[in-house]
């Protein structure tokens, strides 16, 4: 009797521990039905000079942003040229006829703002996000620094040092060298290839060649000024009219496209002593006008570009290998794009971190994603949309980026459903075609005592990974 | 999670989520110096201690949902330096209904994403989705607030990922931990403000996964948390989730908090650590901060924008206009954050790259000149408050406008968890606007002395044993 109740007993507790373990663990509530969400749209002006104003009425917070983008960049230097749009933003900070350089830093100051330019690839930036009551001011102020600057020859070898000081940093960090190193592979002579410029170059540039840079490149035409957050539009309209309209029309902008190309597969940079290996593993493709592009972006989000994308969940959260890997395609090339995986990842796991992302990349290229893999990727995707057009940086990005690739007035209304639209067959067919392996190009930068013996059993390893999967 | 990267504290200018009364509508003028600084706060605890912070607006169709754990790097274990960040990582590898991974893809899949970050004074977590996924991760976050269920498979992979953050942040880079990481550990005394909180290799490696439970169950209770919700949402429907996922959680007292105090300085600190990563010296200076919220802590917010912040900026103007030390001086109050969201002591600091021909000295020079200016009677005036005003009221609307609301839910968790009070966050304006010249200047003299500041240089140098 006793045996038998104690039995008894033992199995009531064995049942209900199974039952446990074989009940389903509760499910995450699905949530509500969305809610709209509503594309910003843009109220734009032309001036008879092409100049172009885009308004955006957004938010609520009593702050405004200005941002006049001058299609004008680097990407138009002679290769003697290189640095100069880099010293001319700088210079333009420095005073306009009006307002020597602190006075005109105190007036963006007492406006709650600051002023921000910035000499970059494709575009010459003038920027500033003030208290909304100032925005027509702030236009007067943007409007006499891109036509009236100083450019003080005072101030040249100083910004001049600065610029200098800057590169030797940027050269000490394994990621600039790395990216340097796969852009010139990539993109050669084209100004998108160029390494950065040397001390002696910089040195080289005078105030006039500046000057000289301002007058032929600065203009109304190739130029938009954005303005994004609570504003009083007639008043916005009237300051841009009436401190823009006089402003020489210039140049259209002029982009020369690039032709990418590879002759080398591998390449090692020394970093003595380093205790882990920064890796750039890609290759040119589509860029954002072309049909696949879309398909291109889910592959690459699904692939390594989210967090729980296959690369990251594989070398991060299964191995440990590395801290922020990350697939990209790069979209601020004009008419051009490149795919690339890039880690950082200890040292002694190189080779095993490159077989582990050669391994994805087949597979991508092997099979479908399931249904369900993918709906996931597209509604990150969606989301990601959503708060990309919520902040005000965000809105003049997205719409910047569809002038510069022209991609149209469309785009951002279609966005989501060309997202939908894409098929796991469409997504092992862009993988097939655009990432071929044998075609890629990986830098490595690292002490290459450990480095190169690694990458040579990759390249062997791999080789045989593929006989096996083909 | 991505937290503790180089750099935080920078302001991202980001969305916009301010509710201000004065100006809803589009189209008519807004602006002007009487508007008024509000923000709905709804204020309230669940019997088991659980702050909760409800904070609705309309401007996107999305959430932040945001729980901040009072617990950070500043009180973890003697032994186990770098422990609270790795506890955090911990945070995202299974609860009892959500395994490895699970979380973190029940948010992309949801159209989300989501981050953990752990800083001086507490650790959070939070997802910005969706609005109608709200329920889905207030049940989550509670899920993994009843308890963990993880492995020592996913104990040393996080170790392992750890590791590689504090490679690819600090030991691969040149500056790594220059000042950020540093120059706590110089200018403080006591161990807990002056601990290598990253963790060193070892402390991470000899963690347990009995440390783990140990963490847990010390402080990650309701009662040692708050949770907010910033966004389009309905505020009824939101407490009945919270208090259906949340309220069943048992409450449990936290750890007491240990003595965090610093004993006064009194004489002028000086170290160089160097660097051989780094191709140009660097010079950093420390000032430790009066205490929080009293009239001095608002006055030196207002100190921080007329020394620091901007061109107009009277360090940027003397040391890269007129002196051409570097191209920029950057700094301010809490590098992991900003000047509210810390409960405890506190640096203000600035740093700059600077040439080898340069000395640091003759850079501390110039900034006594600076600083001496402000001290003296006719060195500061009215205008020099009043830019300070503008400046510190267009940052506190970028600040609660940052990350599609984030920046908001930041102050809301750090007002309830160190005073209590997250209505806070509306009168922070009157604060400031307390201060005068005469605050300013006694501010200045009693804080900006070399004896209440550590000074930390780097030299692109190979390390010596000693150092």
């Amino acid at each position: 009797m006793k045996l038998y109740k104690k039995y008894s007993f033992l199995i009531l507790l064995s049942t209900f521990a199974f039952a446990l373990q074989a009940q389903d663990k509760e499910l995450p509530p699905e949530g509500g039905e969305p809610k709209n969400f509503q594309i910003p749209k843009p109220t734009t002006v032309e001036l008879d000079n092409g100049m172009k104003l885009v308004m955006v009425d957004y938010g609520i917070v009593p702050k405004v942003q200005l941002q006049l983008i001058i299609n004008a960049g680097a990407i138009n230097e002679e290769e003697e040229e290189q640095g100069i749009t880099s010293l001319l933003g700088n210079l333009l900070e420095e005073g306009t006829e009006n307002y020597d350089g602190k006075s005109l830093s105190r007036a963006f100051a007492k406006m709650g703002g600051q002023l921000g330019v910035n000499g970059g690839l494709h575009n010459i930036g003038i920027g500033t996000t003030v208290l909304s009551e100032f925005g027509p001011q702030a236009i007067g102020l943007i409007a006499e620094v891109a036509q009236r600057p100083l450019l003080p020859e005072s101030e040249l070898d100083r910004l001049k040092n600065n610029y200098k000081r800057q590169l030797s940093v940027s050269r000490s960090q394994p990621q600039t060298i790395a990216n340097q190193e796969f852009q010139k592979v990539i993109y050669g002579d084209h100004p998108y290839g160029r390494e950065l410029p040397s001390d002696e170059l910089i040195d080289s540039h005078t105030i006039d060649a500046i000057k000289q840079f301002f007058a032929e490149e600065v203009g109304a035409k190739r130029s938009t000024l954005y303005v994004v957050g609570k504003f009083n539009e007639k008043q916005i309209r009237e300051a841009v009219e009436g401190q823009f309209s006089a402003w020489q029309a210039g140049k259209e902008k002029e982009y020369i496209p690039a032709e990418p190309n590879m002759n080398v597969d591998v390449e090692l940079a020394d970093r003595p002593n380093s205790p882990q290996a920064t890796l750039r593993f890609g290759i040119p493709v589509p860029d954002p006008s072309h049909p696949d592009y879309v398909a291109l972006e889910v592959m690459d989000d699904l692939l390594g570009g989210s967090f729980s994308s296959r690369i990251t969940s594989n070398i991060r959260e299964d191995k440990g290998y590395t801290y922020s890997p990350s697939s990209t395609i790069t979209s601020n090339r004009y008419k051009s794009a490149i795919w690339y995986q890039a880690a950082d990842v200890t040292i002694e796991s190189t080779g095993d971190a490159m077989l582990e992302i050669s391994r994805e990349i087949d597979r991508i290229r092997s099979e479908a994603p399931t249904a369900e893999e993918l709906d996931g990727i597209k509604n990150y995707m969606a989301g990601i949309f959503v708060l990309q057009n919520s902040t005000r940086g965000g809105i003049i990005g997205q719409l910047n980026q569809i002038d510069f690739h022209g991609l149209g007035e469309d785009y951002l209304n279609k966005r989501v459903q060309s997202i939908y639209d894409v098929s796991p067959e469409k997504i092992k067919e862009v993988a097939e075609k655009y990432l071929d392996p044998e075609k890629m190009f990986l830098m490595v930068v690292g002490d290459m005592k450990a480095t190169e013996p690694q990458i040579e059993a990759w390249k062997k390893a791999d080789k045989k990974f593929k006989k096996v999967v083909d | 999670m991505n937290s503790m990267k180089l750099k935080t504290w920078h302001l991202l200018v980001a969305g916009l989520f301010l509710v201000c009364a004065s100006c809803q509508s589009s189209g008519e003028d807004p602006g002007g110096e009487d508007i008024k600084f509000e923000v709905p706060v709804d204020y309230y605890k669940l019997d088991n201690g659980l702050k909760v912070i409800l904070s609705p607006n309309t401007v996107s169709p999305t959430v932040v949902v945001g729980i901040y754990y009072n617990i950070g790097f500043r009180i973890e274990p003697r032994d186990r330096t770098g422990f609270a960040h790795l506890f955090e990582h911990m945070m995202f590898q299974g609860s009892e209904n959500l395994g490895k991974g699970e979380f973190i893809s029940l948010v992309n899949k949801n159209g989300g994403n989501l981050n953990g970050s752990t800083r001086f004074d507490f650790t959070n977590y939070f997802e910005i989705v969706p609005s109608h996924k709200l329920e889905t991760f207030l049940w989550a976050e509670a899920d993994r607030m009843k308890g963990l269920a993880i492995t020592q498979d996913n104990l040393t992979n996080q170790q392992g990922v750890v590791k590689n953050e504090v490679k690819v942040n600090v030991l691969n880079q040149p500056y790594g931990g220059f000042p950020w990481l540093d120059m706590p550990q110089y200018a403080n005394e006591n161990w807990y403000n002056a601990h290598n909180f990253y963790g060193d290799l070892e402390d991470l490696d000899a963690a347990t996964l009995e440390d783990v439970q140990d963490f847990f169950a010390k402080y990650y209770t309701p009662s040692n948390a708050a949770l907010s919700v910033v966004g389009d949402f309905n505020v009824e429907e939101a407490k009945q989730w919270i208090e259906k996922y949340f309220g069943n959680i048992p409450g449990r007292e936290p750890e007491p908090m240990p003595d965090i105090s610093e004993p006064k300085q009194t004489e002028e600190k000086r170290f160089n650590k160097p660097d051989p990563l780094a191709p140009r010296p660097a010079l950093a200076l420390a000032y430790h901060m009066p205490a929080r919220n009293t009239p001095e802590y608002y006055a030196m917010g207002l100190l921080d924008q007329i020394l620091l912040q901007g061109n107009d900026s009277k360090l940027y103007q003397q040391l890269v206009q007129e002196k051409g030390f570097s191209a920029g001086v950057g700094g301010g109050i809490n590098y992991l954050g900003n000047m509210f969201n810390y409960n405890g002591p506190m640096i203000w600091m600035f740093n700059l790259t600077h040439d080898d021909a340069v000395s640091p000295d003759s850079i501390i020079a110039v900034v006594d000149e600076v600083i001496a200016e402000l001290q003296s009677e006719e060195g500061l005036n009215q205008e020099h408050l009043d830019i300070a005003m503008v400046k510190n009221r267009s940052g506190l609307y970028d600040l609660v406008s940052q990350t599609f609301g984030l920046g908001l839910l930041d102050l809301l968790c750090s007002f309830a968890l160190f005073d209590d009070d997250p209505q806070r966050v509306n009168q922070l304006d009157e604060e400031f606007k307390k201060v005068d010249l005469e605050l300013l200047r006694k501010t200045a003299r009693e804080y900006l002395v070399p004896a209440n500041r550590t000074i930390l240089t780097t030299v692109p140098a190979p390390a010596t044993p000693e150092s």
